[in-house]
């Protein structure tokens, strides 16, 4: 029994058309998905726009109704109906991408940071205060700011807010959906960096979503890639970054820019001789509809997605 | 295509059992029924429960409401107990002048909306567009009814312009020329205030049309081609502009049917609207019921022939 | 501390409390001459009319005297009397009073039951959004000024609470629309998925976090559509479909002019209430006007 467990996970959108809006087919946002989180550990998930990791965050905490497979959470089923509203999902929290529209502009951050906490603790006005302020705190915010509106923040701030809501019911798990990716980046550092400081502290598990390699190198333990809904590839750091395997995390790896010059050579050929292998043996990593085969074994902690040998 | 339409036509049968369900609830509300109307006070109350009987006024809703359905897609409206003739034939002349009050106005809105429209909207911010502004600001804010009474009052009282009563002068023969002139007579004062004050809605919707795709990109290209001012107006601008306003029509039905009910009123000219007054007042219940009923169709086809019509000149709406 | 740049400058001044919906509403209607004008006339009329109408014997008004009919106006009678020997004035500052009472109660009644219908249709979305709005594309469909006099005319017991009541249910539908179409953008953005992941339930983020953000829309269309009231209720009396003789209003004593002799000749009776509608139609639009403005941050003039 792990600490997070996702089983073919699949999340289909159906099709409406047609006369009477029958479902025509399906667009299959996340097509049989399985990883497993360790607890205090940080997973990212990587693939570019429209590769359904953001489907699979929001499917593991509720937000996007599961078509098929299984998502288990310290060996209780967050799969079924009932699971919805159990107290489970407290466990299990949020950090969305926008700073800007996930904190309702019309409440003061009293209130924004104080709502889940009115909806599992029932406290009393001035200990609810107390905690918002500690909070605040603890994000490095000034407990004075209790009765602004979000608008008088800027994005890194909004961001802080944010995450004390999410830590507000001391969650276990937290889902960072692109967390920084909506920051100018001279704010992404800090922000990245408190977000380590706060799982040292409170002992978080983040499953951290991104399509930006660089910050995942900064940031997991392990990773998965995903393309077109598929896994294409899964491992810890040093497998994805030292030795990938698949043409597709090849390319993504080689497009990590480098600042120091002397590797700019080493670089190039690198970058070419992806090019060369992704042109020659595209038919060798894709199947017919230019999805990604099954995931085989490469070792212990390495998966990648290979036609079956045979 | 063929789809969007068979998906409307779906949904406006549903409307058309709603509303008949609504009209019977209302009939079945109102005090009295077919009997009461007719019936001498003096007849022995057996026989009278008899022929309820026999008639089958004592039946389940349902089973009535089928009968009166029956009834209805047959042409039979019942009984007018005022008259004493059939609804369908007390309906027919008043159907005939409401239906020439309707499209005397419709003309006189398009007549007025299209001008000022683009008018309004090819020269916006000049004084032009400020004076037809202003007229819309305040025809937006004008009760018809008032409108109509001080339109009575000058041009039918005051200067003695117009009639200002009934559809045709008396002892006309139909089918002269005079019949035919005395008739638009009746109908101008009336189809003109009710055209006045509706078309502010089609000239506001034209302006505010207008000047938004005045700053539209292929307005822009058309004129960097060197495309003549009037050759923009006339083939980009308004065909984009004019085509749903001409669809608009079906929709402007309702509006036009709840005008008619006050013009008619205030004009003494005999039509539906007036119909239905003088019948709710006088309890012809029969009356009353046909009439929410025909207009309450005409309202629905109305509708759905905008959407069709809106459907084929926009593929946008098409995909909702 | 950093502001942010989307809406930068204005914050920085107000660091404790930043401007409410009222103040940007405020701000926008004393810029704008009209409707600032308009809505001193309207504090000024309402305040009057429900002020005097308490001072004003009722039954003296509307009781007949047929010694005094069709007077012109004169010391006694300022705008003279009606058919009945009824002051015209004393019935012109209840009508109005009436009429703004039942405009206002039938725009609060239209307005929850049109919030309510709006929020739900567009939160729930999909099949249960579908459902609700053919029920609404059929109401809005109806002939609706002739549905409303067929009820009146077979309510068995008719008063002024039955009357709005039938009015409100033909009326809800266009600002149940609107709410709906901003509901449906809302829903989607993060803050009501967050309240979601929150633990928040289905009814409290509609009524907690979604409809603070609609506020500004539903003042706005409610202001609207209470000038659309006060001339729905005016044509209804007029036809003689609203208040009851005994009850008057402004559309009261404007059918009194459908008898041609009284709109010919006497003038006194029908003129003032008919410019008092208009003014009051003017007056409320005007102030509605300048609260859309405010709404829409592009077309703020201050």
């Amino acid at each position: 029994m792990g600490f997070l467990d996702v089983e073919d996970l699949k999340v289909y959108f159906p099709i409406k058309g047609g006369l009477f809006n029958r479902t025509l087919g399906n667009v299959k946002a996340v097509d049989g998905v399985s990883f497993s989180i360790e607890e205090g550990k940080t997973y990212g998930l990587v693939g570019e726009s429209g590769s359904g990791k953001t489907t699979t965050g929001r499917a593991i905490i509720g937000l996007n109704d599961i078509t098929a497979g299984k998502v288990s959470f310290e060996g209780k089923d967050l799969t079924s109906k009932k699971s919805k509203t159990s107290a489970v999902r407290k466990d299990i929290q949020m950090i969305f991408q926008d700073p800007y529209s996930s904190l309702n502009p019309r409440k003061r951050v009293l209130d924004i940071v104080a709502e889940p906490l009115r909806n599992y603790e029932k406290l009393s006005k001035q200990a609810e205060k107390q905690r918002v302020g500690e909070l605040l705190e603890m994000v490095g915010l000034s407990p004075e700011s209790i009765l602004k509106y979000p608008h008088e923040f800027s994005g890194g701030q909004r961001q802080r807010i944010g995450v004390a809501r999410t830590i507000a019911l001391k969650p276990k798990l937290i889902i960072a959906d692109e967390p920084v990716s909506a920051l100018d980046v001279s704010v992404q550092a800090q922000v990245l960096n408190f977000m380590q400081d706060i799982q040292k502290e409170l002992n978080l598990t983040y499953l951290f979503i991104s399509h930006d390699l660089g910050v995942v190198k900064h940031m997991c333990d392990d990773i998965g890639i995903m393309y077109k809904g598929r896994y294409v590839e899964q491992g810890t750091k040093q497998d994805i970054f030292e030795n990938p395997q698949h043409i597709y995390t090849k390319r993504l790896v080689a497009a990590i820019p480098d600042i120091d010059p002397k590797n700019r050579e080493a670089q190039k050929q690198f970058r070419e001789e992806v090019q060369r292998e992704y042109e020659h043996s595209y038919n060798d990593y894709f199947d017919n509809d230019g999805l990604a085969y099954g995931l085989q074994s490469v070792s212990d902690t390495h998966l990648v997605a290979l036609p079956e040998k045979g | 295509m063929w789809k969007f339409i068979v998906r409307r036509l779906v949904i406006t049968f549903p409307q058309i059992i709603l509303l008949s369900l609504l009209v019977f609830l209302m009939a079945e509300m109102m005090p009295g029924d077919a009997l009461s109307g007719l019936l001498d006070p003096n007849i022995d109350p057996a026989a009278i429960e008899e022929q309820r009987i026999k008639l089958g006024l004592n039946d389940p809703w349902h089973i009535k409401y089928a009968d009166w359905v029956a009834g209805l897609v047959q042409g039979d409206l019942g009984q007018s107990f005022k008259f004493k003739m059939p609804v369908t034939e007390l309906i027919e002349q008043r159907l005939v002048n409401s239906f020439w009050l309707g499209v005397a106005t419709l003309i006189f809105t398009y007549l007025i909306a299209i001008p000022l429209g683009i008018t309004s909207g090819r020269y916006n911010d000049t004084w032009a567009d400020q004076m037809i502004t202003g007229y819309t600001y305040i025809g937006f804010a004008t009760p018809l009814f008032i409108f109509a009474l001080v339109v009575l009052w000058i041009f039918g009282f005051q200067l003695q312009w117009f009639p200002t009563s009934g559809s045709v002068e008396p002892g006309m023969v139909p089918g002269t020329f005079e019949y035919v002139l005395s008739k638009i007579q009746h109908l101008l004062l009336p189809s003109l205030s009710l055209a006045l004050i509706t078309t502010v809605n089609t000239v506001q919707y034209l302006r505010s049309e207008i000047i938004d795709t005045k700053q539209k990109d292929f307005i822009i290209t058309a004129r960097a081609k060197g495309a003549s001012e009037s050759r923009v107006y006339n083939r980009h601008i308004l065909r984009n502009s004019l085509l749903p306003i001409a669809a608009f029509f079906g929709f402007e039905i309702t509006g036009l049917i709840g005008g008619t009910v006050f013009v008619e009123q205030i004009f003494g000219y005999p039509g539906m609207g007036q119909l239905f007054l003088e019948s709710v007042v006088g309890r012809d219940y029969s009356v009353v019921t046909s009439v929410v009923l025909l207009f309450g169709i005409a309202s629905i086809l109305g509708a759905l022939i905008s959407d069709i019509i809106l459907s084929l000149v926009d593929p946008r709406i098409r995909i909702k | 501390m950093e502001t942010n740049n989307v809406n930068g400058q204005d914050q920085v001044q107000d660091t404790t409390k930043s401007p409410s919906g009222a103040s940007i509403f405020w701000r926008e209607i004393t810029r704008d001459k009209m409707a600032l004008i308009s809505l001193i006339f309207l504090v000024l009329i309402t305040a009057f009319v429900y002020g005097i109408s308490l001072f004003l014997n009722k039954e003296e008004i509307v009781r007949v005297d047929l010694f005094s009919i069709h007077q012109a106006p004169s010391e006694e009678f300022w705008l003279g009397t009606d058919y009945g020997g009824r002051d015209v004035f004393g019935q012109l500052i209840i009508g109005t009073r009436n009429s703004l009472s039942i405009g206002i109660l039938v725009t609060l009644m239209t307005g929850i039951i049109g919030i309510v219908y709006g929020l739900v249709s567009g939160y729930f979305g999909g099949q249960v959004d579908n459902m609700m709005m053919r029920i609404l594309d059929f109401f809005l469909i109806l002939p609706f000024l002739m549905v409303v006099i067929a009820f009146v005319a077979i309510v068995p017991t008719y008063s002024v609470w039955t009357f709005s009541l039938i009015m409100t249910a033909f009326l809800w539908m266009g600002i149940a629309r609107l709410i709906r179409s901003k509901v449906l953008q809302e829903k989607e953005l993060d803050y009501a998925q967050a309240s979601k992941t929150l633990g928040s339930s289905n009814f409290k983020i509609m009524f907690l976090q979604v409809l603070p953000n609609v506020t500004s829309l539903i003042v706005v269309t409610m202001t609207l559509n209470l000038a659309a009231n006060i001339g729905l209720e005016s044509g209804l009396s007029f036809l003689g479909f609203g208040f009851p003789e005994s009850t008057p209003s402004l559309g009261t004593l404007l059918s009194y002019a459908t008898n041609p002799q009284t709109l010919e000749y006497r003038w006194w009776i029908w003129v003032p209430a008919a410019v008092l509608i208009l003014l009051l139609m003017l007056a409320v639009r005007n102030v509605g006007e300048a609260l859309k403005r405010a709404a829409d941050a592009r077309q703020r003039r201050g």
